[in-house]
């Protein structure tokens, strides 16, 4: 029963992208120019990349994808377990983050670029820039909407406050945390985009880029194409977790 | 005579204030021998809860003495077996691991129990609360009388020195009350810890308790402590039905109508 739902939905999901390629192959269809090229000549320029290209392109993006969001998702917790278990600390990091949330950090790019270089750096730092108030904000809610009725029996048998974060604190957060990344991931891709088209010679923002400056269009889209099928990944990634932590709810 | 007698829970002059002032629990003092089981019966806004969250280590002040064997309840030697009224368990873990859990932290040495040992007692637990096959479940998949068995499971699994309950029984439908106090009482019978256990029902408190204590509104008065020994050295299947029963009923009724 269950095998059959799961083949019903992966049925539906082939569908949609079959679906999506033929709508592309008529835009191709109706269009007949260069800049959009058709379905089949894109996939075949997508196997012509050589598996070490690809492998390089697409293990950059991850390594600073994967170094930006733990860098946020380690702040984050931190400064959100804070505010959410301490009113004091609330009391000081609030307006710290009230003021500076509204802030597009994607126009502090340059001031990153200008103060860290055009190196790793500044891109990692970047995606950690973006992702780590609405990280914040959203571990804070979460961890103030423990009801604190839930402490009161390791409270009683005398656990140590370090018990009561590993046991109720963070698993009671884990399920906010995890749709916080699921919502900042797609964002935290949008920037790693932006980051990879200065100063770097591998990743899958500066592939896009470059074939788009040699006018290979077939590469330019094979190039997003890839960079979706990472974030796709990704996503599944994420779903994962929350079916491996987030059992108890359903 | 009382400064002798260190025997079990004595609660000497407690009395608590919110922070507007306001007296959430009036001057009480009260002596429960070790291995006692008193019921606790009052108004809303009597100071019930209060009381056990005191006991429990759960209210960041309080007036007064909490003893167990004349030393602090808060003592690391008193552990306090707490079953909430809204159960307290943890969603996120499984019935097992929420015994499990409070079993680890209650007793940290373990008493040189391994992890196999400490399963066999989970499982002897939840057979004695009929609920063995629910060891893998979550709670929220649970209904409110699995959940609170639950709770009463933890509570008697950790060895307390004292149990707290917090009205246990109050969300329950009749039949499922009736069915977990018979529950409760055998397990207590086996396992007797000191206990206090807190409920609005008069039936309950002339069931479970060998003393009632009625909290009178207004935080003025100390509480009536009714003796409840007849009743509850009956056999519990047999409560309903006597005269005792009735008289107490009456008598507990009467300072009902009279200061409630």
């Amino acid at each position: 029963m269950v095998k059959r739902r799961h083949f019903i939905h992966l049925l539906r999901l082939l569908l949609v992208f079959a679906g999506m390629n033929a709508l592309w192959y008529v835009a191709y269809l109706l269009m007949n120019h260069a800049i959009l090229p058709s379905p089949g000549a894109v996939y075949k320029a997508m196997f012509q990349l050589g598996a070490h290209d690809v492998a390089l392109n697409v293990g950059y993006s991850l390594m600073r994808i994967t170094e930006g969001v733990l860098l946020a998702l380690l702040l984050g917790l931190l400064a959100g377990l804070l505010m959410g278990r301490s009113p004091f600390w609330n009391r000081i990091l609030d307006p710290v983050v009230y003021l500076t949330y509204p802030i597009p950090k994607i126009a502090l790019l340059p001031v990153v670029m200008l103060f860290f270089g055009l190196g790793e750096t500044s891109k990692v730092l970047m995606i950690m820039l973006i992702l780590l108030f609405q990280v914040i904000i959203s571990v804070r809610d979460g961890v103030k909407a423990i009801p604190e009725s839930t402490y009161d029996v390791l409270t009683s048998i005398g656990a140590s406050t370090m018990q009561k974060f590993w046991n109720v604190t963070l698993p009671g957060a884990l399920s906010v945390i995890l749709s916080t990344i699921r919502i900042s991931l797609g964002t935290a891709i949008s920037v790693l985009f932006f980051t990879e088209i200065y100063g770097t010679e591998h990743g899958m923002g500066f592939f896009i880029m470059d074939a788009w400056l040699r006018l290979d269009y077939p590469e330019m889209y094979a190039g997003i194409m890839l960079f979706s099928l990472v974030g796709f990944v990704l996503f599944l990634l994420v779903d994962v977790l929350d079916y491996r932590f987030m059992k108890w709810r359903r | 005579m009382s400064s002798l007698k260190n025997n079990g829970l004595r609660i000497n002059q407690l009395h608590v204030a919110y922070q507007n002032g306001q007296l959430a629990l009036g001057e009480m003092s009260l002596t429960l021998p070790e291995h006692g089981i008193y019921t606790v019966i009052g108004p809303s806004g009597s100071g019930k809860s209060t009381l056990l969250r005191a006991i429990a280590g759960l209210l960041p002040g309080y007036e007064g003495e909490l003893l167990f064997n004349g030393r602090s309840v808060h003592d690391k030697d008193t552990l306090i077996g707490l079953v909430p009224q809204n159960y307290g368990l943890l969603p996120w873990k499984t019935v097992k691991d929420n015994i499990g859990i409070a079993m680890r932290i209650a007793r940290p040495d373990g008493a040189g129990r391994g992890r196999r040992e400490q399963d066999r007692q989970i499982m002897h637990w939840l057979e004695s609360m009929g609920i063995a096959q629910l060891a893998g479940r979550f709670p929220l998949s649970l209904s409110g009388g699995q959940q609170q068995r639950v709770a009463i499971a933890r509570a008697f699994a950790i060895l307390p020195t004292l149990l707290l309950l917090d009205e246990p029984f109050s969300a329950l439908d009749a039949i499922t009350r009736e069915g977990l106090q018979q529950i409760f009482i055998d397990n207590w019978q086996a396992h007797p810890a000191t206990t206090l256990f807190v409920t609005h029902d008069v039936e309950e408190a002339i069931l479970l308790g060998q003393k009632i204590i009625i909290m009178l509104p207004g935080q003025q008065e100390p509480p009536e402590i009714l003796d409840n020994a007849t009743v509850f050295a009956m056999k519990h299947s047999q409560k309903r039905e006597s005269d005792e029963y009735f008289e107490q009923t009456k008598r507990i009724r009467k300072v009902m109508m009279e200061k409630w």
